[in-house]
């Protein structure tokens, strides 16, 4: 634990990176997520008082960067769409094909991942999540993020972004099916 | 899905996303259930789609190691 005022600002600049690169990937824009980090930043500090150590001060950093995240993109005037360079191609799910015989039965055993569980095993898998992650395409990160990390409401997603209920579903089945198969990549074969 | 017939293994693929999205019915979980049961790929499938959810949600609330 901080001992002062000091070194607690000194550990939450710490994170300025960490926070940054979420916010990033979430909003896809340079500007808002650096004014969503400083917005984070400032507000960490002057709570600083009120941080009672409970929970991590990284946990404590991401839930308020985390709704940062959501003001910034309720704040927006009018929805900012991420035009995809192949719109098509984000809803194409024959990119799967591969993965399963004409039978639709998979065609490859699956090997059985275990949660990592060391720190030196956290670290590179949560290493190459983030790859993962960053890999996807831009729109398509969105869609999945507002969902599994800002838990915003389908709706307020497809409002949001212009797309239908139908395209939502196809964008984040893909970006789950790519992060599984990009982690059977990147992590499973280390 | 629009009837209550055998799935196949890329039907789960669906249904695991779709259960983060909203409730399964009653109808899907059985079909699901059922279809894992009895395919050890999708066994082995379904339990990377645990392990990357959960690790995703710690991932995404700030409960990483510091490297």
């Amino acid at each position: 634990m901080p001992s002062t005022a000091l070194d607690l600002a000194n550990d939450i600049a710490r994170y300025r990176p960490l926070l940054y690169g979420l916010a990033l990937l979430q909003l896809r824009d340079k500007t808002a997520a650096d004014d969503a980090t400083q917005e984070t930043l400032l507000a960490a500090l002057e709570g600083a008082p009120r941080f009672e150590g409970r929970s991590s001060l990284k946990t404590w950093l991401v839930a308020i960067l985390r709704h940062k995240v959501i003001d910034i993109i309720r704040r927006r005037s009018r929805p900012i769409t991420v035009h995809p360079s192949r719109p098509e191609a984000e809803l194409d799910i024959s990119a799967f094909d591969a993965l399963f015989d004409a039978r639709g039965c998979w065609a490859s055993p699956k090997d059985i991942w275990s949660d990592p569980e060391t720190v030196v095993e956290r670290v590179a898998f949560f290493k190459v999540l983030e790859a993962c992650l960053t890999k996807l395409p831009p729109r398509t990160a969105r869609v999945f993020l507002m969902r599994e990390w800002l838990e915003l409401p389908s709706d307020e997603i497809s409002a949001e972004l212009k797309i239908s209920a139908g395209n939502l579903r196809v964008l984040l089945y893909r970006a789950r099916m790519q992060l599984r198969l990009c982690l059977d990549v990147g992590w499973n074969g280390l | 899905m629009t009837d209550d017939g055998p799935i196949t293994c890329r039907d789960t693929t669906w249904l695991v996303s779709d259960a983060r999205e909203r409730p399964l019915a009653e109808s899907e979980k059985k079909a699901l259930a059922e279809h894992i049961a009895s395919c050890s790929l999708c066994q082995g499938a379904s339990r990377q789609f645990e392990v990357l959810f959960r690790q995703l949600g710690l991932y995404l609330k700030g409960e990483t190691p510091d490297a």
